[in-house]
């Protein structure tokens, strides 16, 4: 049931494992990196929805790095963090730096799919507000040049009103005068 | 969630007018069900009925706040329909600059107001220093006052702060303006003090007088009058062309009109922009 496109990023390979095959088997679409470093040439290179990366992990990248790649890269990736039980405030500082949520190890996938249906829906609801938005600046530009368009036509009718008006009070003038040259700045 | 009568709705529309000016459509019962549900239940209250005799009776208005939160909308962003900014850039500013050097003396910086006159969340007053400060770079030779108004408490009060959620922001703001002008803090990107500095926020209902704020050689007042009836329209647009400085310029919004509101205002075009001067 998932439409997710997931980078799992963690050095333990036997968790790397699991993540895949248990997110596989709900249908997510799944790559997973061994470090920051790989994980940080993967996104580079492709969009992903998620990011799940462990927050620690040796080889200069961890996943606040990882997390800052991302927010750099495309600020619609989301990213939810995996954290020992020691590392719950480096989480939450994480939280601040923009990523979505954070797991503690060790994984309760259940836990995990409800996290990435969350994201799913405000993904959904996003793309929906995103196309309404769409929907309604296309209108508004039609609508808006038109309008537009009838303001300065009538602006300048207006104008033109003014200036017969000025002409028919010129009271010191012959009537027959005024009229003609009354049509004259219509043209007429 | 508490049903709304249609005593209810006259009531509450009369109301809501007198206090804000906006006049709902009163065939629209989902509106008021879906702004007033929350707050009724919020405050404990049965019904719509019990939601005006509170408002009406608070002396320190803190439920008729509430309300205009809930009933305005708030729909805005930045940069909106770009072209009034590149108007501001390429013609307004350089306009009312060149007028207000030749005007002012050598000693006194040259002095520039904007008026953002339905702010909201601050989108369009902050997209107008932006341009200014990318447009002037050293602000100190001139005196530049940037005004944003709104009716709603929390609009203003988020204007003020300056910080914006990762819809919010993403809306009309490229990549390298996001990057120049805000810091991500605490997961919302907020704009830079440089930024900030330029510009102040208060409430201010449009349907009282607003002489007292002065002459603005700008004045945006985009996408609020379309909540307004004909008869406030012209009484609106009337004031804020008393408001404005000699040659000073209008910018309403971008599918909004003038015409059979307010003769006082002529249309001009320029490129792909319209703005308003006093004839
Ligand atoms: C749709 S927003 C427009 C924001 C911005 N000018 C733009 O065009 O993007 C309309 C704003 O008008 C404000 N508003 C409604 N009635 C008002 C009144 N009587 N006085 C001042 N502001 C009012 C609302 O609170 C709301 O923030």
């Amino acid at each position: 049931m998932g439409s997710l496109k997931i980078l799992a990023v963690d050095d333990d390979p036997v968790t790397r494992m699991l993540i895949k095959k248990k997110l596989i088997k709900e249908d997510y679409e799944i790559e997973i990196a061994e470090n920051g470093v790989k994980a940080i040439e993967l996104i580079n290179n492709t969009f992903f929805d998620v990011v799940l990366t462990d927050l620690m992990m040796p080889g200069g990248v961890d996943g606040i790095g990882v997390l800052e790649a991302v927010k750099k890269k495309n600020s619609q990736t989301e990213v939810i963090l995996i954290t020992g039980f020691a590392s719950v405030e480096n989480a939450i500082e994480a939280m601040k730096k923009g990523a979505a949520d954070y797991l503690q190890k060790p994984i309760n996938f259940d836990e995990l799919f409800l996290r990435l249906q969350k994201i799913e829906n405000l993904i959904k609801l996003a793309k929906n507000a995103g196309d309404l938005r769409e929907a309604m600046s296309v209108t508004e530009d039609n609508a808006g040049h038109t309008i537009q368009n009838l303001e300065l036509k009538v602006g300048e009718l207006q104008n033109q009103l003014y200036e017969i008006e000025d002409i028919l009070l010129k009271y010191d003038l012959d009537p027959q005068d005024r009229i003609e040259s009354a049509l004259k700045t219509i043209g007429a | 969630m508490a049903k709304i009568t249609p005593n209810e709705i006259k009531i509450l529309s009369k109301y809501i007018y007198d206090i804000s000016g906006i006049a709902l459509d009163q065939s629209k019962t989902y509106l008021f069900e879906t702004r007033f549900g929350k707050l009724i239940e919020a405050e404990g209250l049965a019904n719509y009925s019990e939601l005006y005799s509170k408002a009406k009776s608070e002396p320190r208005k803190t439920l008729e706040k509430k309300i205009i939160d809930a009933i305005t909308t708030n729909e805005t962003l930045f940069f909106r329909d770009t072209g009034p900014f590149e108007l501001l850039r390429h013609k307004i500013l350089p306009e009312v600059i060149d007028a207000g050097t030749a005007k002012s003396s050598k000693l006194l910086p040259t002095a520039i107001k904007i008026w953002s006159s339905a702010c909201s969340t601050g989108q369009e007053l902050f997209s107008i220093a932006i341009i200014i400060k990318e447009l002037l770079g050293d602000l100190k030779k001139y005196n530049i006052k940037l005004l944003g108004t709104d009716i709603s408490d929390a609009a203003i009060a988020q204007a003020s702060y300056g910080a914006y959620n990762k819809f919010e922001i993403e809306r009309g703001l490229a990549r390298d303006k996001l990057q120049k002008y805000f810091t991500l803090t605490n997961g919302n990107w907020k704009i830079r003090d440089e930024i900030r500095a330029m510009v102040n926020f208060k409430k201010l209902n449009l349907m009282l007088p607003f002489g007292a704020l002065g002459k603005f050689d700008i004045i945006f007042c985009r996408n609020v009058a379309i909540y307004f009836n004909l008869n406030d329209r012209k009484k609106l647009f009337n004031k804020l062309a008393d408001s404005l400085a000699p040659n000073g310029f209008l910018i309403i919004g971008s599918t909004e009109s003038l015409t059979g509101v307010c003769p006082r205002f002529v249309p001009k075009r320029h490129l792909k922009s319209i703005f308003y001067q006093v004839r």
